[in-house]
């Protein structure tokens, strides 16, 4: 019997034999001893057998009792030859003598009788009668006379000889049984003997079929075990999905279970004697060598494969059809040659399942981010509206009549304005989703942050009878770099929140430099209502608010934390609260600001909501786009300023040189002179206006080209699409009577709608009415030909190209036409950078402009 | 029968024809074969002496006996020869001692090789004294068969004369 378990147990090796050895110990100590007593027994019974089979006397008693027969014979034919007188009766005389004389003679020399010479009551008769005997040759050899005269005497003799020869005979006989005794007894005994070697042997026996027995039950258990295992393992391999392949040393097939043969569409004796490779295409073939079936090219460190190993690799079935295959390959030594099973899975479903699972993931991400994009335009274009709605309140307010009229204004613009909030709430949640956030690095002042968080916040604490003050824990910093915007919407919910669920308590904002300055910490506590601990980590989730209905007469939608957080961490920051339920809340907000000695450049104060200088102001528009100077204007004085236009940046600087104007909105992309040209020109003059805040209005600024401003000596940047709130607020800014508001962020939409339809219209009602057509027809002349012009473009005038596609852009941004404005911005960007234009950029460009020329006719056809 | 076989039968049976006519003995008669036999010399008998026994291809024989010490030498005539001789036709002899000792000896025995009548022991002829003048004996020592109480019970000594019975 074979140890299978030898391969993978090295106790199993000792443990065998030792167990065989102890088993067979017995029994071959029983043979032994059998043995032993056969041989034994044998030795004894061939002596017996040896001693029996060749007879070494004849019938002892019959030679001695027939001596004795033949020596009565020979006294009668004495006595016969006395009374006869015929020479017959000497012959008979003489006869009987040699008789009796032979007999003797064998007495003497038999070899039965010759071990009795030893014994002297047996030679000592002999002697005798062989005396009388040869005393009575002479007699008989004599002639007939003689003869007949010794015949008296020989008579006597022979009387004479009657004793010994009777004492010879019994002492003959006597040995002779003696011997017979010696050997029944000694016959007896080896039979006895034989007898008990028997019964050992029996016993022997018995103890060799007992364990027999248990040898053959054992083996039958094996065997059934083995057969069990086999069935078993059979019963595995031909359930088995995958092709299990059992090939040789030369990657022969030598047996496959069904599903290898349905995978390779085998028939059921086909297969067999195959070469492994040939169920693969022939491109596969390397790739397998030296994968897989790297035992193939007799390569000894990868014919020892590790246990499994993974590989995919297309198959072709016998119909010629092509799978992607999953193969591992193992190796199993046998006795002689190794062999390698080889497990092979048709993947094609499962490739396809992951297939089908990746485009459902991708269409599932598309889908989302089509709706965060959705919201966010939706969220955008919302603003819009209610920014007109809110100032057309304001303006309102202006001309309002009646108390009561003015009370309704309140509550309108109340609820306006936390409309809007929940619409930036979304739009930065959206942005935030769509990844389209970054933080900002910009010089910023915690000082003026925190005044103005307070002083936002200051109404409502008022009203809740709360007091709010801020402070420095630790040395004070500042002149810190960071997101002044991001930072001061977070600060504001935090306070904001503080001071809606604190009721005449206190509410204080401390804050802190951490390390070396690098993270500042701001607290904000109060002593309010407090949170439930399990409730902490609740808040900053989307959507949460702890008492609804609480929270809804607060105000706000429940993201508000939720923003906050991902502002924070935005910036690489994090926030969190400590709370206990009736003595207040603390919220922390640590984020890094590098904070230095440096002066705070371009810090703003900052203030919530569209501050409209206190008094009109007298500003100079220097814009090339006339579209863009009509919006502006429009928007401008809308707010009640005065405005002065200028249309290139010579005009403006000539313009600038005339009076002092409060402030100066100028175009960067001019013709004639740039607006940073002329920025510089104004600020290095010695006119009236050299130190008025100088606006920059572009379209897409570059972050390195914002640093460009500000070195021609522009004090700040306005976006456009201009947006009149913020266009008011950095106004307000720039002259000291209002907040900052950071340049917009460039937008990097990439699903910009073709027009802007809602924007489109803003601007449109702004326009006068009698210019407004001519306006946009020129608009879309001068974009057609710049189209063109890209499309042209080859060459070497790059600067007029770019001048014209900067135009158009602008003329795009302004009218709404958004993906027209994106596309045109992308190729100015490559023209100041020197790059080539994309081919398919240009190709792109023209039939934006296709569509959106379309869709401007049917707005205007519907306008 | 075809005249081949008469011929070979003619041929073979000459040398019977022939044993018809067994030589006379000249000396005083050792032997005397009588019974069922086919050649005679003396009315029923085929008797033989001395000379006629040494004329009938002695062999020679060396064999120890159980009656004898040491290694024998006999020489005689082959009991079958001895039979053929007379046309012995019976299934068994019953062969006599001079003292009137007799045993059976079957066919069997004497048409193998063995039994040898013997006239000299040890290149002497032997005298009633030693066994003699004429003694069967088989080679005790060349067969263990012939080591058993019925061979020895067959080797007559003083051999006197035989019968053949059927």
């Amino acid at each position: 019997m074979r140890d299978d378990t030898t391969a993978d147990s090295p106790q199993g090796t000792e443990r065998y034999p030792h167990w065989r050895r102890t088993r067979m110990a017995p029994a071959i100590a029983a043979l032994l001893v059998c043995a032993g007593l056969v041989i034994g027994i044998g030795v004894l019974l061939d002596r017996q057998i040896e001693a029996f089979s060749t007879a070494n006397s004849d019938n002892l008693q019959w030679t001695l009792a027939q001596t004795e027969v033949e020596y009565l014979r020979f006294r009668l034919s004495l006595a016969e030859a006395q009374r006869d007188p015929e020479p017959g009766a000497l012959a008979r005389v003489r006869r009987s003598f040699d008789i009796f004389y032979s007999r003797l003679n064998t007495l003497s020399e038999a070899e039965a009788f010759r071990a009795l010479r030893d014994v002297p009551d047996y030679e000592g008769p002999r002697t005798r009668v062989f005396e009388f005997l040869d005393g009575a040759v002479p007699l008989i050899d004599g002639s007939d006379e003689r003869l007949r005269a010794g015949l008296d005497e020989l008579k006597q003799d022979a009387l004479a000889a009657q004793e010994p020869l009777r004492a010879l005979t019994l002492e003959g006989l006597s040995a002779f049984a003696e011997v017979a005794d010696d050997r029944r007894t000694e016959l007896v005994r080896v039979l006895g003997l034989l007898g008990l070697v028997l019964a050992a042997l029996f016993a022997g026996l018995v103890f060799l079929a007992v364990f027999l027995y248990r040898l053959v039950n054992l083996a039958e258990d094996r065997e059934r075990d083995v057969t069990r295992g086999a069935v078993r393992t059979r019963a595995i391999v031909e359930t088995s999905l995958d092709g299990i392949f059992v090939l040789d040393g030369e990657g022969m097939i030598e047996e496959v279970n069904m599903a290898g043969r349905a995978i390779f569409g085998l028939g059921p004796e086909e297969g067999i004697g195959l070469q492994i490779t040939s169920l693969f295409p022939p491109e596969a073939q390397e790739a397998l060598r030296d994968g897989p079936f790297g035992f193939l090219t007799g390569d000894a460190a990868r014919s020892v494969p590790p246990q499994s190993r993974r590989f995919e690799s297309p198959a072709r079935d016998m119909v010629g059809r092509t799978f992607p295959a999953e193969i591992s390959v193992g190796r199993a030594d046998t006795e002689g040659a190794p062999v390698h099973i080889a497990y092979i899975r048709d993947i094609s479903r499962r490739k396809a399942a992951e297939q089908g699972l990746t485009e459902a993931r991708d269409r599932a991400l598309a889908g989302e981010r089509a709706k965060a994009e959705f919201l966010a335009v939706m969220s955008h274009e919302m603003r819009t509206p209610l920014n007109g709605l809110l100032g057309s309140m304001q303006l309102m307010r202006d001309h309002a009549t009646t108390e009561r009229q003015s009370e309704l204004l309140d509550r309108m613009q109340s609820s306006g304005r936390m409309l809007l909030g929940l619409v930036n709430d979304v739009l930065d949640l959206s942005k935030y989703e769509a990844g389209k956030m970054e933080a900002e690095r910009r010089p910023l002042s915690v000082e003026r942050l925190l005044d103005g968080v307070v002083e936002t916040i200051a109404p409502l604490a008022a009203a809740n009878g709360d007091t709010l003050a801020w402070e420095w824990i630790g040395p004070p910093h500042d002149g810190c770099t960071g997101d002044a915007r991001r930072l001061r919407q977070v600060l504001l919910n935090l306070a904001g929140n503080a001071v809606k669920f604190t009721r005449g308590g206190e509410v204080t904002i401390e804050v802190e430099a951490l390390g070396d300055g690098d993270m500042v910490e701001f607290r904000v506590i109060d002593t309010g209502i407090g949170i439930a601990e399990e409730d902490v980590e609740r808040i900053f989730l989307d959507f949460e608010t702890l008492d609804s209905s609480y929270a809804r007469a607060a105000g706000g939608t429940g993201l508000g934390l939720g923003i906050a957080r991902r502002l924070a961490r935005l910036m690489g920051g994090d926030i969190g609260a400590e709370s206990e339920p009736g003595e207040g809340s603390l919220f922390w907000l640590r984020v890094p600001l590098l904070c230095g000695d440096a002066d705070a450049a371009g810090e703003h104060a900052d203030a919530a909501g569209p501050a409209r200088p206190a008094s009109p102001l007298d500003l100079l528009l220097v814009e090339d786009n006339p579209i863009n100077r009509a919006v502006a204007r429009e928007m401008l004085e809308a707010d009640g300023h005065k405005v002065t236009e200028a249309e290139d940046g010579r005009a403006g600087v000539h313009r600038a040189a005339t009076r002092r104007f409060d402030a100066i909105l100028m175009d960067v992309s001019m013709p004639v002179m740039d607006g940073l040209e002329a920025a510089r020109v104004i600020r290095d003059g010695a006119g009236p206006c050299r130190d008025v805040p100088i606006l920059a209005v572009t379209a897409h600024a570059l972050p390195e080209e914002i640093a460009g401003f500000h070195a021609a000596g522009m004090t700040d940047v306005v976006n456009k699409p201009i947006d009149r709130d913020v266009l008011a607020r950095t106004l307000a800014a720039a002259i000291g009577t209002g907040p900052d508001v950071g340049p917009a962020v460039p937008r990097t939409d990439r699903t910009d709608p073709l027009v802007d339809e809602a924007h489109l219209q803003s601007v449109w009602t702004d326009l006068p009415e009698g210019a407004r057509e001519g306006l946009l027809a020129r608009a879309m002349e001068e974009i057609d030909a710049t189209v063109a012009a890209v499309a042209a473009s080859d060459g070497p005038d790059q600067a007029a190209l770019r001048e014209d596609v900067h135009r158009a852009a602008g003329s795009c941004a302004t009218l709404g036409l958004r993906a027209l404005h994106r596309a045109l911005a992308d190729i100015e960007t490559a023209l100041k950078r020197g790059e080539p234009l994309d081919p398919l950029q240009r190709a792109e460009l023209s039939t934006l402009w296709a569509g959106t020329s379309t869709a401007l006719a049917r707005w205007r056809d519907g306008a | 029968m075809t005249p081949i076989r008469l011929a070979l039968t003619l041929l073979f049976a000459a040398p019977a024809a022939l044993a018809q006519d067994l030589p006379a003995p000249d000396a005083d008669p050792l032997l005397t074969v009588s019974g069922e036999i086919g050649c005679t010399n003396d009315g029923d008998s085929a008797v033989f002496d001395r000379a006629m026994l040494e004329s009938m291809n002695p062999v020679t024989i060396e064999t120890e006996t159980i009656w004898t010490d040491g290694v024998q030498s006999f020489t005689g005539v082959p009991l079958g020869e001895i039979l053929s001789a007379a046309c012995a036709e019976g299934s068994a002899i019953q062969a006599t001692a001079i003292n009137d000792y007799a045993v059976e000896i079957p066919r069997a025995d004497w048409e193998r090789e063995g039994p040898v009548v013997a006239y000299l022991n040890n290149g002497e002829p032997m005298s009633v004294r030693d066994k003699g003048p004429l003694w069967i004996v088989y080679p005790y020592d060349s067969e263990p068969e012939f080591q058993s109480e019925v061979t020895y019970s067959r080797s007559i000594w003083q051999l006197d004369r035989i019968v053949v019975t059927e």
